[in-house]
């Protein structure tokens, strides 16, 4: 196409993830190996321990996405809807890296839980390890990406809470601190951004966490440094930059149903035949695809309907939209 | 002041001046090489052609009440002078945007046609941009001479006023095409409804009494 340069960064496909030599050695081996202090010492810098600067232990082939070709690296990490830095997709780059500070980060897992806990988000990604995957990401405005994550199942992060049996849905909070985030200092939605999923979405194998993007960090604008990734639903569920997760009995509100009911449902499932108010949702533009490359049809559950419908087979997505 | 005034009664300048914002695309698409513009080029290109005409019926719509303000400054003379330029500029940079829309939900397929068109009659923020559209093809036609002579100047004028209606329009298009309300609407019709206010107030402020009426 006329107007991209490819780089080096544009790997082929097959070579997103499964580079050997990462894969012989592991993050946990590194750190094993090097000791956490050393390796501070050694490398002279703090964001090596930071969970987002995890290598991928390794990819995972259940979850490769056969066939997708992964948005390059500098698109995912300039196009951005993270309204906490700004309403345009060019603001949270820009924005989200003046001097906000994702490193030190504590997660609280709280609510219908038998173990409580407020854990440092590095100490989880060494206890959960991480993975690679590659999923399609679709954006509720009718664009979508795919996206190589790095992380680890969400079920695993919410084992370690243990939840009671009366839980029922799970609740997710991002950070409130408009002094770090400019958008948070206007009210154009209701801070802190809150999310929720029902357990057994939440629990579903395909619902993520991730820390990190092509085996690198996850970049402030993409939610550091730790992010909700849900592929079968629209990318508004995807929280980012999670300060707490608690598991609930009642249904919880999310923001942009706050924000507008008739146009942001709690499910936000991926559906090409129930329409937004204001774009079609049957096709969309792939990012990174040029000027005249069209749209493609979207997927039911985004592709992932084999998956994820029998989680809905009593639901009318119609009106659960 | 009257320099200045002097270069805007150029009709090259003014030319210069309304294609170089058809232009700016490519400076962010091929020479900074922007991700968040190369991210969906199309877009980049829809959004800006829409603001350009946005920006420039606006414009257009403040000469009337600048006339009315400051009829003796040589610059709002200068600007009255292009009221039909600009006008029609703006319906031609709306064409282009709506054409880029045709492109970006239907990637130059004639068969995606008609489920576009369903799509716009379907959405309230598209069908506003449409019938502005449409309005604006009206008056950009009727600019001729011969449409003014055919209409005569009455109805002719009457007919313009359409413009403000596009004008209401299009801010609503504006604002109800994105998720949260965009503070860029105010400040692009703000200061348009604060001149036409002045406007109003001046032609129909209370007149001193003559003095021969005094007892």
């Amino acid at each position: 196409m006329l107007i991209r340069t490819p780089s080096s960064w544009e790997l082929p496909e097959s070579a997103v993830t499964p580079e050997a030599l990462y894969r012989q050695r592991s993050r946990r081996d590194f750190l094993r190996t090097l000791g956490l202090g050393a390796a501070a010492l050694t490398l002279g810098s703090r964001s090596v321990l930071a969970a987002t600067a995890g290598f991928p232990d390794q990819q995972n082939p259940a979850y490769n996405g056969t066939g997708l070709k992964p948005t390059p690296y500098n698109l995912v990490t300039s196009y951005n809807n993270f309204y906490e830095f700004g309403l345009n997709k060019d603001d949270p780059k820009d924005n989200a890296n003046r001097g906000w500070n994702t490193d030190a980060w504590t997660l609280e897992l709280a609510g219908l839980v038998r173990s409580p806990q407020k854990i440092d988000v590095n100490a989880l990604v060494r206890q959960l390890g991480l993975e690679q995957r590659v999923y399609r990401h679709r954006c509720v405005e009718a664009w979508s990406m795919v996206v190589p994550w790095d992380g680890f199942p969400l079920a695993k992060l919410i084992a370690l809470a243990d939840p009671l049996p009366t839980a029922k849905y799970v609740k997710f909070t991002t950070f409130y601190d408009p002094s770090a985030a400019v958008g948070q200092r206007s009210n154009s939605l209701d801070w802190p951004y809150v999310e929720g999923l029902r357990l057994d979405e939440a629990m579903h194998p395909l619902a993520f966490i991730a820390t990190g993007i092509y085996g690198k960090p996850l970049p402030n604008q993409n939610g550091a440094p730790l992010r909700l990734v849900v592929p079968w639903k629209y990318g508004f569920k995807g929280i980012k930059s999670i300060v707490k997760i608690e598991l609930t009995k009642r249904e919880p509100r999310n923001t942009w149903n706050v924000m507008a009911p008739s146009e942001y449902g709690f499910y936000a499932n991926v559906n090409p035949t129930v329409d937004h108010p204001r774009w079609s949702q049957a096709s969309e533009r792939i990012i990174g695809g040029g000027i005249f490359s069209g749209r493609q049809p979207t997927l039911m559950f985004n592709g992932y309907e084999k998956e994820v419908a029998p989680l809905y087979k009593d639901l009318n997505l119609r009106v659960n939209f | 002041m009257t320099a200045f005034a002097r270069l805007l009664r150029s009709k090259t300048f003014v030319w210069i001046v309304l294609i170089l914002p058809g232009l700016w695309p490519a400076w962010p698409l091929f020479v900074r090489q922007d991700s968040s513009a190369l991210a969906d080029p199309l877009k980049f290109i829809l959004h800006h052609l829409g603001f350009v005409a946005c920006l420039l019926l606006v414009t257009v719509l403040t000469f009337s009440p600048l006339r009315v303000l400051f009829p003796r400054s040589p610059v709002v003379q200068a600007l009255n002078r292009h009221r039909r330029l600009v006008g029609v500029s703006a319906f031609v940079y709306a064409a282009l945007h709506f054409t880029t829309h045709l492109l970006y939900e239907g990637g130059a397929h004639p068969a995606n046609l008609p489920g576009i068109f369903r799509n716009v009659l379907d959405k309230p923020f598209q069908l506003t941009g449409l019938i502005a559209l449409t309005i604006l093809l009206l008056l950009a036609v009727t600019s001729l001479h011969a449409a003014v002579r055919w209409l005569g100047g009455r109805r002719w004028k009457n007919l313009h006023r359409l413009a403000y209606v596009a004008a209401a329009l299009i801010a609503y298009h504006q604002a109800a095409a994105r998720k949260i309300f965009p503070v860029q609407v105010l400040w692009i019709f703000i200061p348009l409804v604060v001149l036409e206010l002045l406007r109003l107030w001046k032609t129909h402020r209370p007149r001193p009494a003559p003095a021969a009426a005094r007892p």
